[in-house]
């Protein structure tokens, strides 16, 4: 344990919602750009992808040959100028319902092209110097470089590539992709600085970098290729669904294809466009029209989240966790612990500890120090010696303490409790059982003790509070609720672990915990069929983060751990993967309530159209609507379903608000809002539109 | 020869195309007006028949898409 450890200097501080994120995306003229591409995407090689609207499309084409021609597939009953207005109004209708369901498409496709734009403003073409094998610098330009080369990088210039700090150190600039204006350290060798991203740039010395990626196949261009939806695979829960769709629009073809025989058989002709109407009114459009705009504000609702994905699977799989594993330092507890209280030992008194302990802490300017400062000075501690000629001795991992050597040639330090005892030994002093009694004492508590003395006498130990993040019980709570477990890992010992894991509201914990233990209890967890997400920024988490259902790497970790994940944070805020969950659950969520609301629109579209067509065949009693005519429950059915796709846009764009409940009461809840309401909504639009339309 | 087979292909369609509207008109559209009665017109048939083979077509497309979910 360090007792002097601090914060990450990566993470950005702060509200998450209150950072500024510079890859900010712009949606000027989103909605033009959307209707140009709605006709665009009625060329047949795209409408062919979606098998819903495409037999809707087909279905418009042979309404607009039956407008033209009301008697070109058998005579037809009545006036053909009436038969070809009727003809004419359902071809317009469906044309529309095709229109609309591109425009949502075409919606969720600019958005996330906008926000691609946004992440691509963050890379530029740059020129680079390459160093070549026999030592020379070659200027060349960024999009030439190839993993493995070698590029040197000085102040006040861009890094040309995604890399890995070979040589140097240096402060970067990371605000072009995490929004956080302080620049960070890069050094090499380190799991948390070692790594730096193309399109951030050097401001102070200078770096020797390897790069790691080709050109276009850096983390930001395989997101940019996501959002776009130029890469955008089917995940396995879309292609269920797509299955489940052609299902339902194959039973509703044969159905309707062989009706027209039964129809006359029964006396109540029908006409094709009737046909058309009906099938369209059957099959479940406002899904296959909606089905590809909620994948795609899925993939773009991360990515606003500043959350690189590099699959839709990914983000898919986050909804469908059963477990998350989470690191205590910086995911479950502030990165910094924060002292609390003073224990006197050997009969000092609290105000002498805080005087040793404000002397030790003078030079350190860690958050653990301030706050040692801070407590110093409630109990008016004073500095009594000066500090210009005063010298600081910093926290080493060999020594674990730190202090200060004074003018008059006293030493006083602060560390671990170990540690002191040995510094207090080597100056003929003892340890003794008050100490001991304080160190257990503070280790219940779930805190870190670190002992303070001056020169060979002990004065008592800082009690250094782990703080638990506000709001992480809370959000574990929610978690549970929906079925999720949480396991907290830690390397602190097994009561500190378990007071920390009571306080923050965990699951189950694991103490003492080594890299090699993350990749165990991931294992166990998938052994019983579960699926597990996990943080990690190391080379040693990479393993982990491989075998992770869902492995969410820090933009601030290594470039393996990067590798090894299938999603960076930008932000380097392991606590995001709580967050993920939420969004996975909400793209889930808003698929399985759209589904259900569409499928059950059609049993209302249903009792609009069937009774009043085969009204003569004696079922016109199932006319419960009591719809004018047959002509105005087509239309009526019809306009509805093409005006309910643009009316959920806004919903299958933004998700269905999230609610941190479990499978079965989601279920319940989804079955009696979209399902009960899924068939109320529509009787009631119908037959309003049916009153509205003139036409008897 | 990828560039051929593809050129070979695309060519192909319309051919097909012709050819499938030929049989329509005279083989199929004959053989169903023959059963059918006199109040469709041989046009109107043939119409018909060309509805029924779109009708087809599509629901094969439905069933590629049932198997081959993730072409489209």
């Amino acid at each position: 344990m360090t007792p002097t450890s601090s914060r990450s200097p990566n993470v950005p501080g702060g509200r998450r919602d209150s950072r500024k994120h510079t890859p900010k995306a712009n949606m000027a003229g989103l909605y033009q750009r959307a209707v140009k591409e709605a006709f665009v995407k009625l060329d047949p090689r795209i409408a062919v992808k979606n098998p819903v609207m495409f037999i809707v499309w087909i279905g418009t084409l042979v309404t607009l040959l039956v407008t033209i021609v009301p008697d070109l597939f058998g005579p037809v009953p009545g006036d053909l100028n009436q038969q070809r207005l009727l003809n004419g109004l359902i071809t317009l209708i469906l044309f529309l319902t095709v229109l609309f369901a591109n425009f949502a498409e075409a919606v969720a496709e600019g958005r996330g092209k906008a926000q691609a734009d946004a992440l691509r403003s963050t890379r530029s073409d740059t020129i680079a110097r390459k160093i070549l094998p026999d030592g020379r610098v070659e200027e060349t330009n960024s999009t030439e470089l190839r993993r493995g080369d070698q590029v040197k990088v000085i102040a006040g210039e861009m890094i040309p590539a995604d890399g890995e700090v070979l040589q140097g150190v240096a402060s970067v600039d990371e605000s072009a992709i995490t929004g956080e204006s302080a620049p960070v350290l890069k050094q090499p060798g380190t799991d948390i600085s070692s790594s730096v991203t193309g399109g951030t740039r050097v401001v102070s010395d200078e770096l020797l970098i390897r790069i790691t990626a080709d050109p276009g196949k850096g983390f930001i261009d395989r997101m940019i290729s996501l959002v776009e939806g130029a890469e955008r695979t089917k995940t396995p829960n879309e292609i269920a669904l797509t299955v489940l769709l052609a299902v339902l629009t194959q039973v509703f073809l044969i159905v309707v294809a062989t009706m027209s025989p039964l129809a006359n058989y029964v006396q109540a002709p029908v006409t094709i466009a009737i046909l058309i109407s009906l099938l369209v009114a059957l099959i479940p459009t406002t899904i296959g029209g909606l089905l590809s705009a909620i994948g795609i504000a899925g993939m773009d609702r991360v990515a606003q989240f500043n959350v690189i994905a590099t699959s839709g699977r990914a983000v898919e799989a986050c909804g469908d966790i059963n477990t998350l594993v989470l690191d205590k330092t910086g995911t479950i507890t502030l990165g910094n612990r924060l002292a609390d209280q003073f224990i006197p030992v050997n009969g000092h008194t609290d105000e002498e500890v805080a005087k040793v302990a404000l002397a030790a802490s003078v030079f350190d300017e860690t958050p653990e120090g301030r706050s040692i400062v801070r407590l110093a000075e409630q109990f008016r501690a004073t500095v009594d010696f000066e500090a210009q000629k005063a010298e600081g001795v910093e926290f080493s991992a060999r020594t674990r303490m730190s202090g200060t050597n004074l003018p008059d040639g006293g030493e006083v330090r602060k560390g671990a409790v170990d540690a002191i005892k040995g510094f207090v030994r080597s100056r003929n002093g003892k340890s003794s059982a008050d100490l001991d009694a304080a160190y257990e004492q503070v280790s219940k508590l779930g805190g870190t003790p670190l002992a303070v003395c001056k020169d060979n006498e002990i004065y008592g130990v800082i009690y250094l509070k782990d703080i638990v993040k506000p709001g992480l019980r809370e959000r574990f709570d929610q978690l549970r609720r929906m079925g999720v477990k949480t396991i907290m890992l830690t390397g602190d010992n097994r009561i500190t672990a378990s007071v920390i894991a009571q306080e923050a509201g965990v699951d189950d914990f694991i103490a003492e915990a080594t890299p090699e233990d993350k990749i165990e209890v991931i294992r166990a967890e998938q052994s019983q069929g579960k699926l597990v997400a996990m943080t990690g920024d190391g080379t040693n988490d990479a393993p982990a983060l491989a075998q992770a259902n869902v492995g969410l790497a820090m933009n601030s970790g290594t470039q393996a751990a990067k590798e090894a994940a299938n999603m960076v944070d930008l932000d380097s805020d392991p606590t995001k993967l709580i967050d993920l969950v939420t969004i996975g659950k909400q793209l889930l969520i808003t698929r399985g309530a759209l589904t259900t609301f569409s499928i059950a629109n059609d049993i209302a579209k249903y009792f609009a159209i069937i009774p009043t067509i085969f009204a003569a065949a004696g079922i016109g009693a199932l006319n419960i609507m009591q719809l004018k005519s047959p002509q105005s429950a087509v239309l009526a059915a019809l306009i509805y379903n093409a005006l309910i796709i643009p009316a959920l846009i806004p919903l299958a764009l933004k998700g269905v608000q999230f609610r941190p409940l479990t499978a079965d009461q989601l279920l319940r809840r989804n079955i009696f809002l979209y399902g009960i309401g899924g068939v109320i909504a529509p009787f009631i639009a119908i037959k309003l539109i049916d009153l509205l339309i003139p036409i008897a | 020869m990828k560039t051929h087979s593809i050129f070979a292909i695309r060519h192909q369609r319309p051919i097909y195309l012709f050819l499938g509207l030929c049989f329509n008109l005279l083989v199929l559209a004959p053989a169903v007006y023959a059963a059918t009665p006199e109040i469709y017109t041989p046009s109107q048939v043939a119409w018909l028949v060309l509805l029924g083979g779109v009708t087809l077509a599509l629901s094969i497309y439905l069933f590629v898409v049932m198997f081959q979910p993730e072409r489209f």
